[in-house]
């Protein structure tokens, strides 16, 4: 752990660029399977420089928290990127899988909150909406987590990284059920459609980050940039074999954004009881799985 | 007495309408407990302005009152005033005008299959829809030099010829236009999460529709057979086309039948291309109108127009009246909201095919007592005040 670490390489600075990248890379993706030209892929860096040169509303309505839970959200996701390896590099050290599913739980949490301190009933009902999705995900997400936990006997992330680079055999083939149940968790995690619900304009309009401008929209945005390198880091470390060199590790993310693009440009949108329902099923699943492998 | 329900505004601004209008959704979590329709965002005086300028100077404002039907309305309007002159257009008129009319249909049906996929949430179908409705502005852009108000009918025929360079291209647009209308077809009745937002969602049925008089494709959604078109005007007697219903009284019913409408438009236009004789385009109309009062109705892309207009014998007309689609369908929209959920409500709304700027007349209806009251132009002085 060294200072360089935590503030350049793989640390605050890659998170914010990967992720600004990322999604820039996302929706020029998108735009080419829809038969558009699409932005340019630094188009999210130049929205998040105009977002910070742009005057800071605050509403009447807004009560207390309307500046602290977006700037919350930013800093408890950028901590759990702290503590996921990329690359191979864990920038603050051997990350315990627990904390980091807390600190990506918080950071969605604190997203969600914004909603409801800033006193618009579109964020309320975003944020309604977002908590909802959190109890719906969060349950196979951290069940399918668990598997390599469980069963390679280690909760650091960082060691089932390694465990999957020696061996060569990637956690996904050990537990495929988990595997793919972990990989369409992410969807509601990012708010990828077929789960776009806490966002969804056409119905409440910005959703949680409805009253937000300026600066505290910018820190909204980011964590959401910040979650997306997260979450597929987290895919990559514990599920999908490793990565101890840059390349590999940037590979890796390409292929699983041009994934979710595909998802993200065949779906529609689904209602929130549909959503719930889909996920708890997958749960259940789980345990199943689970209960079989024990007994077996 | 405590609220247990969150008032939700859906307008006067708001991303699911593209015009203003304020509905007023009473909701307990994510259910709609009762929808208010408030009217009158838009309301431009055009019937004021109709009594004002002579029947000429009048098709322009016809034109200019929406921005889909702009072809519907001149045509209900002249139509009207023909039958006020006792004038009988060519027949290359009556091809002509159904032509543009069917044009403006299929143009204005893809623009609702990309509006319902982008209401749902799959922002692809609306892209792919927009992109072939391309084909169709192109070609109108061509035909009359203008992509919106394109300014075609007149009293006593059309403006415009539409020559063999124009049939031949549209003939081929045809073609592609009977290809994707297939695959929309397919896409709106396999796609499992397309028939999960579609399917039993905004039920509208038989009895319902005809309660609250529903008009043009909704009323055909819930089956009852209403289309204008039967009344053979233009050149709809000439020409062989089938009327589309659907049983299924829900979105995924209203999806069915505006898209089998697209292959129907495309072949009566085939077939007027074909059958088109070399007639002059106008005939002279006066512009002295003689006394008398004539209706008229045309099924335009989102259901019946209807005109009204009163002669006293002068070149300026008395009254013009007209009630567009939106305005019969609106109230149909309160009975499909009840119960629904808040994140069916945008594809409900546009289910539809509302069109605000149609609708604004100076009626003003009470929901809550369910009375209409039509407001004195002394009242409407105090609001504007």
């Amino acid at each position: 752990m060294n200072i360089a670490e935590i503030f350049i390489y793989p640390g605050i600075a890659f998170l914010i660029i990967t992720g600004i990248l990322l999604s820039g890379i996302l929706r020029k993706i998108t735009a080419r399977m829809q038969s558009r030209i699409g932005p340019p892929i630094i188009q999210p860096l130049y929205d998040i420089l105009k977002l910070l040169s742009k005057e800071n509303i605050r509403p009447k309505q807004a009560k207390q928290g309307f500046t602290l839970w977006p700037a919350l959200s930013l800093v408890s996701l950028i901590l759990a990127g702290l503590m996921v390896p990329v690359a191979g590099i864990t920038a603050l050290g051997a990350g315990d899988i627990i904390v980091i599913v807390y600190f990506l739980a918080f950071g969605s949490f604190a997203a969600y909150m914004s909603g409801f301190v800033s006193g618009n009933p579109f964020g309320a009902i975003g944020a309604a909406r977002g908590i909802m999705q959190m109890i719906s995900y969060e349950f196979p997400f951290i069940m399918a987590l668990l598997f390599p936990v469980v069963f390679l006997n280690t909760l650091s992330i960082a060691e089932l990284n390694a465990i999957q680079i020696t061996s060569g055999i990637w956690n996904i083939y050990l537990f495929p059920i988990a595997g793919v149940i972990f990989l369409i968790s992410i969807l509601a995690a990012l708010e990828i459609p077929p789960f776009h619900i806490p966002s969804a304009h056409q119905e409440i309009v910005g959703g949680y980050s409805t009253e937000y401008t300026g600066t505290r929209l910018a820190y909204l945005e980011l964590s959401h940039m910040v979650k997306l390198v997260v979450v597929l880091s987290i895919a990559i470390a514990v599920f999908l074999g490793g990565a101890n060199t840059i390349y590999v590790f940037g590979a890796k993310l390409l292929v699983l954004i041009f994934l979710i693009t595909l998802v993200r440009v065949l779906m529609a949108r689904l209602r929130i009881d549909t959503g719930l329902k889909f996920y708890w099923t997958l749960g259940y699943i789980l345990i199943i799985d689970y209960v079989l492998r024990i007994l077996l | 007495m405590p609220k247990d329900t969150t008032t939700i505004p859906l307008g006067p601004q708001h991303p699911a309408l593209v015009e203003p209008e304020y509905i007023k959704l009473e909701v307990d979590g994510e259910s709609v407990i009762s929808a208010e329709i408030h009217l009158g965002y838009l309301h431009r005086g055009i019937e004021e302005l109709m009594q004002r300028r002579n029947y000429i100077q009048n098709i322009f404002v016809a034109e200019r009152i929406c921005g889909i039907c702009s072809a519907c309305h001149t045509l209900t309007y002249a139509s009207a005033v023909e039958s006020l002159l006792d004038i009988e257009v060519t027949n290359r008129a009556k091809y002509i005008r159904t032509i543009i009319a069917e044009l403006e249909r299929l143009h204005s049906h893809l623009l609702w299959v990309g509006v319902a996929g982008y209401e749902i949430g799959i922002d692809t179908v609306f892209q792919y829809a927009w992109k072939d409705r391309e084909y169709i502005m192109e070609i109108l852009e061509e035909i009359s030099g203008n992509r919106v108000n394109y300014a075609m009918n007149t009293i006593g025929g059309v403006r415009r010829d539409i020559t063999d360079t124009h049939a031949e291209k549209l003939k081929n647009i045809m073609k592609i236009i009977e290809k994707r209308s297939e695959y929309y077809k397919k896409v709106f009745a396999t796609d499992s999460v397309i028939l999960k937002r579609t399917k039993n969602i905004g039920i509208l049925t038989a009895h319902d529709a005809k309660k609250y008089s529903a008009a043009g494709p909704l009323a055909r959604a819930s089956n009852i057979r209403f289309d204008i078109r039967n009344e053979k005007y233009a050149a709809y007697g000439l020409v062989d086309w089938t009327e589309i219903t659907a049983a299924g009284c829900d979105v995924s019913a209203r999806a069915e039948v505006r898209i089998i409408e697209l292959e129907e438009s495309a072949k009566i236009i085939t077939q007027c291309l074909d059958q088109m004789e070399h007639d002059p385009l106008v005939m002279r109309a006066p512009s002295i109108v003689p006394v008398g009062e004539a209706t008229f109705r045309v099924e335009a892309p989102r259901g019946e127009i209807f005109y009204y207009a009163r002669s006293n014998g002068t070149d300026t007309p008395e009254r013009v009246k007209m009630r567009p689609p939106t305005y019969a369908n609106l109230l149909a929209l309160k009975a499909m909201l009840k119960g629904a959920k808040l994140a069916d409500v945008p594809i409900i709304v546009a289910s539809i095919d509302p069109c605000f700027s149609c609708t604004d007349r100076v009626t003003v209806l009470d929901t809550k007592t369910r009375k209409e009251k039509i407001m004195t132009e002394n009242e409407l002085r105090k609001l504007s005040k």
